[in-house]
């Protein structure tokens, strides 16, 4: 049963387009943005003439290192077009389509552009440098905590209220960088057991080098369409049933870490307005963002794929991956493809969108697919970001 | 002025610390090549539907792919400025004239350079031309042109 009734129009994504993801690129972001674009327009037959409205995304502009960092990739066809760039942190990938999505179902635009981009090379010695600002600059960064710091302990939360075991965790690690083998775009996909994983150098316990993504340059674009412009364009439109974003706690440690409530409840959001009441057996595919291994097994509890605590039983039966009951991350996610920040969760909403439409190639899940949902999170993990899709 | 009274010692504060120490900017598919003409002191522009626009940048304004060609001049002024104070607020030794310098063959764009002259003789639409630093000395950098001088 649908419970919106306040959305003017249906809206589609028709078509998609991605860079290289990569640690160094030669391209200026706006040349990225551009690329994404280009390909995405391609994919759907359309061209920067065809574009009614602009929406772009970037995480800090201190990666980049450019202020106005998301007007300035929207020079890549935003010229002489209402433009908007939306920023929620690393959650911002998927926030992109759901702002893109209400620009049409609002009826301002029939068609939209929405580009995700991130060049987080440029900032030296290392970006890690940037994330120190989103502490709280006088009762945490007096003490010199990096971004792995939060999510060694909640990850360590996580273990103890669930009794996962760290090889158990590590096999997310191992199943989606195996994943990215088969995307073109994928920067640190690889053949790796669970060994690999535990023996890989150990950053802050219990966090090891190949538990958490790489550090990435790229962009990635979605074409979006009122029902009308999408019928005309494509014969298979893939439909946005739902879309969900919340904002938790600022305060991280205020919360219970081994449940990711700022996912709950934008997922709750999208799935109310998809129809959607047991996403566990609707849902056919997903793309839970998975900047850490164990970020896709919360994720996964997070939009009630599966019960508190059972992502990690699930994922020893195989319940997750490209052949299972209910595949995630069949890109290879952030720990295989790459995580340019924003540009890394509108991968997630590009992937959904190619298995749904069966383009996915060597990526295609095994099972039919009706339902689709990506996800993403933002900042010190309070500002989740959800959306649902359908063909 | 009452802004410039202020002092950060005025308040109780906290000091924070620039954890990154510098930016390592790329200069994309175009500028590369743009810079590598700097070097040989020849200037780049695109050819885009409608006219040709400089700096060249991958892509043109309306989002198609644009081509490559060298842009001669003559050069003129579109726009300029005096500039008599540093941002610190401390008197230039001289006023420096700083303009937006287009093509006569390009249709937008330009670049935004010094131009070597008395303020007083500058004026809208005025030829200028570049002084290129010597060969051995060129860097890729806009400042391989030192300045732009009366043609």
């Amino acid at each position: 049963m649908r419970t919106n009734i306040f959305v003017k129009d249906r809206v589609a994504v028709v078509g998609a387009g991605l860079t290289l993801f990569r640690r160094r690129l030669q391209e200026t972001p706006r040349e990225l943005a551009w690329e994404a674009a280009r390909q995405a327009l391609e994919s759907a037959g359309l061209t920067f003439d065809d574009i009614d409205c602009i929406v772009t995304g970037t995480a800090p502009d201190a990666f980049d290192g450019l202020h106005f960092n998301g007007e300035y990739i929207a020079d890549a066809g935003g010229f002489g077009k209402p433009t908007v760039r939306v920023y929620v942190g690393g959650g911002t990938g998927v926030f992109v389509p759901v702002a893109a999505w209400w620009h049409a179902a609002s009826g301002l635009c029939d068609t939209v552009l929405a580009v995700a981009e991130e060049k987080m090379s440029p900032a030296h010695p290392h970006p890690q440098g940037v994330f120190a600002y989103i502490w709280d600059p006088i009762l945490e960064r007096p003490l010199g905590p990096n971004l792995i710091w939060i999510f060694a302990m909640e990850m360590r939360r996580y273990m103890y209220k669930c009794g996962a075991a760290k090889e158990t965790i590590a096999k997310v690690s191992v199943k989606n960088k195996r994943n990215a083998l088969d995307h073109p775009a994928a920067q640190a996909a690889a053949n790796i057991t669970v060994e690999d994983v535990l023996n890989s150098e150990l950053l802050v316990w219990p966090v090891n080098r190949l538990d958490i993504s790489p550090v990435s340059d790229g962009a990635a674009a979605v074409i979006l369409a009122r029902e009308n412009e999408a019928r005309r364009i494509t014969d298979s439109p893939v439909w946005v049933e739902g879309i969900g974003f919340t904002l938790d706690n600022t305060h991280w440690y205020n919360r219970e870490l081994a449940f990711p409530r700022y996912v709950n409840y934008a997922a709750r959001m999208a799935y109310k307005m998809a129809g959607i009441e047991r996403p566990w057996k609707e849902i056919d595919v997903a793309e839970p963002y998975d900047p850490f291994d164990y970020k896709e097994l919360h994720h996964i509890e997070g939009l009630m794929l599966a019960r508190p605590c059972e992502a990690p039983k699930l994922l020893e039966e195989g319940w997750f991956d490209r052949s299972g009951e209910l595949p995630t991350s069949p890109s290879g996610g952030l720990l295989g493809v790459g995580n340019p920040i924003a540009a890394a969760g509108l991968m997630k909403v590009a992937e959904i969108f190619w298995q749904l439409r069966y383009e996915a190639g060597p990526r295609q899940v095994k099972k039919p697919v009706h339902y689709g949902v990506a996800q993403a999170w933002g900042d010190l993990m309070q500002a989740g970001t959800v959306i649902v899709l359908g063909n | 002025m009452v802004w410039k009274a202020w002092r950060i010692g005025d308040v109780i504060h906290y000091p924070g610390t620039q954890e990154v120490e510098k930016y390592v900017y790329t200069p994309g598919i175009h500028g590369l090549e743009f810079a590598k003409a700097l070097k040989e002191g020849r200037i780049l522009g695109m050819k885009c539907p409608g006219g040709i626009h400089v700096p060249p940048k991958t892509y043109c304004p309306d989002g198609s792919p644009g081509e490559l060609v060298e842009v001669k001049g003559p050069w003129r002024i579109a726009t300029f400025t005096i500039v008599y104070e540093d941002i610190y607020g401390n008197p230039l030794p001289e006023p420096q004239v700083l303009a937006l310098i287009r093509p006569d063959d390009a249709r937008r764009g330009g670049l935004i350079h010094i131009v070597k002259a008395d303020p007083d003789t500058v004026y809208i639409g005025m030829e200028v031309k570049p002084r290129w630093k010597p060969p051995e000395q060129r860097t890729g950098h806009i400042t391989d042109i030192e300045y732009f001088e009366p043609a």
